[in-house]
């Protein structure tokens, strides 16, 4: 078989083939050797090289903070020099003219540029990624003009004799001992991204990085998550900023420019979205690199920039991408009794009774562009009732679905279910109340793990704060834990234990469906919609889904199915709604549906007599 | 009442040079949903060519109007073949592979010109020969200068000529139909490499238009002036609703006139804040732009 | 030496495999029908034929020529167009810029396409009433006529439709595929992907029956209207297995109930 792919690997491979290596140390020992040659820089003794170590350092803080804005939670971000400012001059104004100690003015630099994290996230929340650029970029442009004229702190002239910080009664003045103290941040700043990397916060992000739309869907709060990852992403600036101005003695607003802002982008971006060691990779060559080209003079941004074009043309995923798949997630974790299982934590019980109604759908009506795509559909579903729903293309099944998951407000109508009406509750409240679903085209999210694509149906209903994530905390690792065996026990039950470690793109067809499927049963929902998900399946296959839909009916999940595959649904289904044009023509047993003479005219067609007149009629001739 | 004719006839000027260069953001975010940041830099080239063509090479002492047509036009060739240029070595390789490392070679790209033009041309002023600036007329009160109205008017030219080009040829059709569907358009024949170097070229055509005339209207060029100004007019598209051809010229429009009145009656300092604010209170209440977006739904 | 030959070829999304070692054939003046059920390889087939996808092994000849890695917009100029599934029409422009773009390989001959226009108009009576409309105001049946005209405009050939009657009511649909039929009769071939079985065999020559990626039936499009398989393929072709299987497990599960079946 033709490869260019193959050709391609053949290069990469050894680059890989290290990565991979290292890759499968343990991360604290890997953090270690690193540390431990950053600390070879100062024993150099050359001051112009540890200054430069300390750039280096900064950007890294830098860098750290703006990959969970961009590289987690894939949110444009070109104004981030702000945050950076705003901690650079808190610590400037509380130090110079408030006669704080610089220790003292850490927190309020890391809060206040959390604030305006906050201020700016909230309103372009609704933006799409490329508007995000624009008011991103503008954000910056405001702060810098505001510190520049504002008279407090002299305008363009900026602060100056900012003091340098002491220790134990020694000040730390010299580069040596700024780079040690900025080493020890940045071990901090990176033990933290690592611990949100692999929290629920990190999976949420990436989730949303990956389709925001899907993320919502199968329970991932993806508008408070972006909303912290911004003022999360403010707080890393802010402690950059308090070191870089009492490091610098002195800023003014010229410091905090949109090149800045783009430099640190740049730097996450040849490092590998989303990657920790790219971010020290990417710190190294955008502050490195011109300092190397020194020698050019004039020259050497124009170098730069060309450099860093071909960087981006020969590695687009940057230099270090981040991985998300694992040798081996489930190691370590001690096997669990089946009867521990039956006791699950989030698991909820229904408050209606079996064979009543747990969802019920009244006059549903929903409208695109004055076309009807669903026309005064109302149905019951049973609880522990396997119902599927029928029809052909375009009658307006996944738009019943869409409506009811609260993916889409319907125009009309009302929905209850378990006893309460949905309301226009967001699609992530109603995955909460216990109601899952998978897609009709899959919608996994790519580039993590597929245990982890299972981890974020596991923790919806999870409670842990974001501080707990960040501190790694006893809490959160038992939460971590227990969505960790979740996931598991559902791959399982779905049969995919052994590719949990892999992309979720690396698995076949029928294989990401059933990780769908787990996906959305990890959240222990009391009612599961599942859309098409015999679509693409072999003859083979769609059997073990039949029995897998049982299996989900006997552990007492309400099971509501769209499937073309009539054989299927002919099999696994106590009823059946049909619909056709927007409308239920029919619902019933499948025997009943089966022999109805709507149902087979609206999906096998009738063989018609008049045809002339049809097709004059259908293309508006005479 | 003057005064306000007066920061209108000023505003609009510099905003139908705005409008010039987001016209350029907008075809070309239109076609590959890419924000261009080199296309800020690819106007200070066009001016940068147009100085060389009549001060460097002396043609200054020609007709003036022969002058101007001469450097446009060389400026407008060489601007064409260096977006080209960047289109195939910089963006074409990561096309279909990622939107975020393309942003990156585009910025990449707006440093790698701001350098070159520093290494050429050196980071000092370069003064514009004062062709067209010297006299004009006063309006009950208002003053108009020559470059005003010239430059205006050619400017209406030039956005009226691509807008007839989008809207009633066949190929700027073509063009308009890759904002919506790549694929149905390559279905149609199309070839959607070729629609997407053109676009380039008809982008640098307009940012040299616009490079020479900020040349002649404001005296003074260097280096750095694409930065503010792609900032100004990538602001005006984004205002007007990016990908959508009158909405950049209407948004050019508007954030000169905003700038215009906001340098006049409050201060210079705010202008910029002033633009911003507004830019995203708009964008807030609606999230498209004033007139709507038109870009491509997929890749 | 037919139209179409389209000899074993693999596609791959990844390293999922949608086509795996389809051959087909289109003569000139035929029209065939594809079935099959979602995720079978459909659409796939029918990107690969317009050049949209590339197949990793296996031939594509069109008009005896091969065209396996001709560019998308160049098979257009061959003769091959293609209706693409959810119509994909340009929804800012007006009906008749869209119908303008289908001629545009042709776009230097003004007389030749305001010919062709007219029959598109004569074809499609609903799309000259608006033909100053943009076209994403149409109706669902109005769009799919505008993206028939479209293709009809660049004079193919050989003419793909992918689901022309999705989302269409029983009686449009019908009545869209028949006006397909009418251009195979006029020498037009015409190849048809279809989850409508019973409609798309009642109008076409010929079918195939794909499934995962291959075809597993081919024939006479009245011999597989009878045929009991073709049900079976079109409902999904496991209902034999379900039973037999079915049986087997019953026997089994008395004497060995499963752990993770029981409730």
């Amino acid at each position: 078989m033709a490869s260019s792919p193959a050709a391609l690997k053949s290069v990469t491979a050894p680059i890989s083939k290290v990565r991979e290596r290292i890759g499968r140390l343990p991360w604290w020992l890997q953090l270690a050797v690193v540390v431990g040659l950053a600390m070879l820089v100062p024993l150099y003794n050359d001051d112009y090289v540890t200054s430069i170590g300390v750039s280096v350092l900064t950007f890294a803080m830098l860098g750290l903070g703006l990959n969970i804005v961009v590289g987690y939670a894939g949110l444009l971000d070109l104004g981030y020099a702000a945050f950076f400012a705003i901690g650079a001059y808190t610590t400037a104004i509380m130090t110079v003219k408030l006669g704080f100690n610089f220790w003292t003015t850490l927190l309020p630099a890391i809060a206040f540029a959390g604030m305006a994290g906050a201020i700016l996230g909230y309103p372009t929340l609704r933006l799409r990624s490329d508007y995000l650029a624009i008011v991103t970029l503008g954000f910056g442009e405001i702060v810098r003009i505001l510190f520049t004229n504002w008279d407090y702190v002299d305008g363009p002239n900026g602060v100056w004799n900012i003091p340098s910080p002491s220790l134990f009664g020694f000040d730390l003045v010299d580069q040596n001992s700024y780079y040690v103290i900025g080493v020890i941040l940045v071990l901090i700043a990176i033990i933290f991204a690592r611990n949100l990397s692999y929290s629920r916060l990190g999976r949420g992000w990436v989730a949303v990085r990956e389709d925001e739309f899907a993320a919502e869907a199968v329970g991932v709060p993806t508008l408070n998550l972006k909303l912290l990852a911004y003022s999360m992403g403010g707080m890393w600036a802010g402690l950059a900023g308090a070191f870089f101005a009492s490091r610098v003695s002195a800023i003014n607003p010229s410091s905090f420019t949109f090149l800045l802002s783009s430099q640190i982008l740049i730097l996450i971006i040849i490092g590998g979205l989303g990657s920790l060691p790219g971010v020290i990779l990417g710190a190294i060559v955008v502050v490195g690199l011109p300092e190397l080209l020194r020698g050019l003079q004039n020259a050497r941004f124009l170098i730069f920039a060309a450099l860093l074009i071909l960087i981006m043309l020969f590695r687009p995923g940057g230099l270090w991408p981040q991985v998300r798949a694992r040798r081996a997630p489930f190691v370590g974790l001690e096997d669990e009794e089946e009867k521990q299982a039956a006791e699950r934590p989030f698991k909820l019980q229904p408050s209606v009774a079996e064979g009543e109604a747990i969802l019920r759908v009244q006059g549903l009506a929903q409208r695109f562009g004055g076309v009807k795509a669903v026309d005064d559909v109302s149905f019951d579903v049973r609880r522990g009732e396997i119902l599927s729903m029928i029809g052909p293309n375009g009658a307006g099944k996944t738009t019943v679905f869409n409506c009811i998951t609260g993916v889409q407000r319907p125009k009309a109508g009302r929905i209850e279910f378990d006893g309460r009406p949905l309301g226009r509750l967001k699609p992530h409240s109603i995955v909460r109340r216990g109601m899952a679903r998978t897609f009709q085209g899959i919608r996994l999210f790519k580039l993590m793990a597929v245990f982890e694509n299972v981890m974020i149906g596991a923790s919806v209903r999870e409670r842990n704060l974001p501080w707990q994530a960040l501190l790694h905390s006893r809490g959160e690792r038992r939460d971590e834990r227990r969505a960790l065996k979740e996931a598991r026990y559902w791959l399982r039950f779905v049969g995919l234990e052994e590719e949990a470690g892999r992309l979720a793109t690396e698995l076949s067809y029928a294989d990401q469906r059933r990780v769908e499927i787990a996906r959305a049963l990890a959240s222990e929902p009391m009612l599961v919609l599942l859309d098409e998900p015999a679509a693409g399946m072999n003859p083979t296959e769609k059997l073990e889904l039949m029995r897998m839909v049982r299996r989900i009916r006997d552990r007492g999940v309400t099971v509501v199915l769209i499937d073309h595959d009539m054989s299927l649904v002919m099999n696994v289904s106590d009823r059946v709604v049909v619909l056709d044009r927007g409308q239920v023509i029919a619902m019933g047993t499948p025997a009943e549906v089966q022999n109805n003479p709507r149902v087979i005219e609206a999906y096998l067609g009738r063989d018609d007599a008049d045809e002339e007149a049809e097709l004059a009629e259908a293309t508006g001739g005479a | 009442m003057s005064i306000f004719i007066q920061y209108t006839v000023n505003g609009l000027t510099a905003g139908a040079f705005y409008a010039l260069v987001a016209l350029g953001y907008t075809i070309i975010y239109g076609i590959i949903r890419l924000i261009n940041f080199a296309h800020g830099d690819l106007t200070m080239v066009g001016s940068f060519i147009g100085w060389t063509v009549l001060v460097s090479m002396g043609l200054q002492r020609l007709p003036v109007f022969l002058a101007i047509a001469l450097a446009a036009l060389a400026s407008m060739v060489v601007t064409s073949v260096i977006n080209v240029g960047i289109l195939q070595f910089a963006y074409k390789p990561l096309l279909n592979k990622s939107l975020l490392a393309i942003l990156i070679t585009a910025l990449g790209m707006s440093i790698f010109l701001q350098n070159a033009a520093l290494l050429v041309f050196g980071a000092g002023v370069q003064a514009y020969p004062h062709l067209v600036t010297s006299s004009g007329v006063f309006i009950g009160g208002v003053r108009i200068s020559y470059a005003q109205s010239i430059f205006f008017t050619i400017s209406l030219v030039l956005m009226a000529g691509l807008y007839s080009f989008a809207r009633f040829t066949t190929l700027g059709t073509a063009m308009r139909a890759l904002a919506v569907d790549h694929d149905a358009a390559r279905l149609m024949g199309i070839n959607v490499n070729r629609v997407i170097a053109i676009a380039f070229i008809l982008a640098a055509i307009l940012a040299a238009a616009a490079g020479v005339m900020i040349g002649l209207y404001y005296t003074q060029i260097n280096f750095f002036l694409g930065f503010l100004l792609g900032l100004r007019a990538f602001t005006s598209a984004v205002l007007g609703g990016i990908g959508n051809i009158p909405g950049a010229m209407a948004g050019g429009l508007v954030i000169g006139l905003l700038e215009s009145y906001c340098a006049g009656y409050l201060s210079g300092r705010w202008q910029d804040v002033f633009v911003f604010g507004v830019l995203i209170t708009v964008l807030i209440i609606k999230p498209t732009g004033l007139f709507g977006e038109r870009v491509a739904e997929r890749m | 030496m037919a139209l179409l030959e389209v000899d074993d070829i693999h596609v791959f999304y990844g390293n999922i495999e949608a086509l795996r070692g389809l051959s087909i054939q289109v003569d000139g003046g035929e029209m065939v029908a594809v079935l099959g059920s979602n995720g079978a390889g459909k659409t796939t087939t029918l990107r690969t034929l317009s050049g949209l996808e590339r197949a990793r092994a296996g031939s594509v000849r069109f008009d005896d020529q091969d065209i396996t890695r001709t560019a998308a917009h160049e098979i257009v100029g061959r003769g091959l167009c293609q209706v693409p599934e959810g119509r994909r029409i340009f929804t800012t422009l007006t009906v008749a810029e869209n119908l303008a773009l289908g001629g545009y390989l042709m776009r230097n001959r003004q007389q030749e396409l305001r010919q062709r226009r007219d029959v598109v108009y004569e074809t499609f009576p609903r799309l000259a009433e608006r033909r100053g409309q943009l076209a994403g105001t149409l109706s669902g049946g109005e769009q799919q006529m505008l993206a028939i005209g479209r293709a009809l405009m660049t004079q193919p050939r050989l003419i793909t439709l992918d689901e022309p009657s999705l989302g269409l009511s029983p009686l449009l649909a019908r009545a869209i595929l028949k006006i397909v039929r009418r251009f195979a009769d006029e020498g037009v071939a015409v190849l048809v992907v279809e989850q409508n079985a019973r409609q798309a065999l009642a109008v076409a020559d010929r079918a195939y029956v794909l499934e995962t990626g291959r075809i597993v039936l081919e024939g006479a499009a009245s011999d597989l209207a009878a045929d009991e398989r073709v049900q079976k393929a079109y409902l999904g072709g496991f209902e034999q297995i379900v039973e037999e299987e079915e049986g087997r497990e019953k026997e089994k599960e008395k004497e060995d109930p499963s752990p993770l079946g029981g409730g």
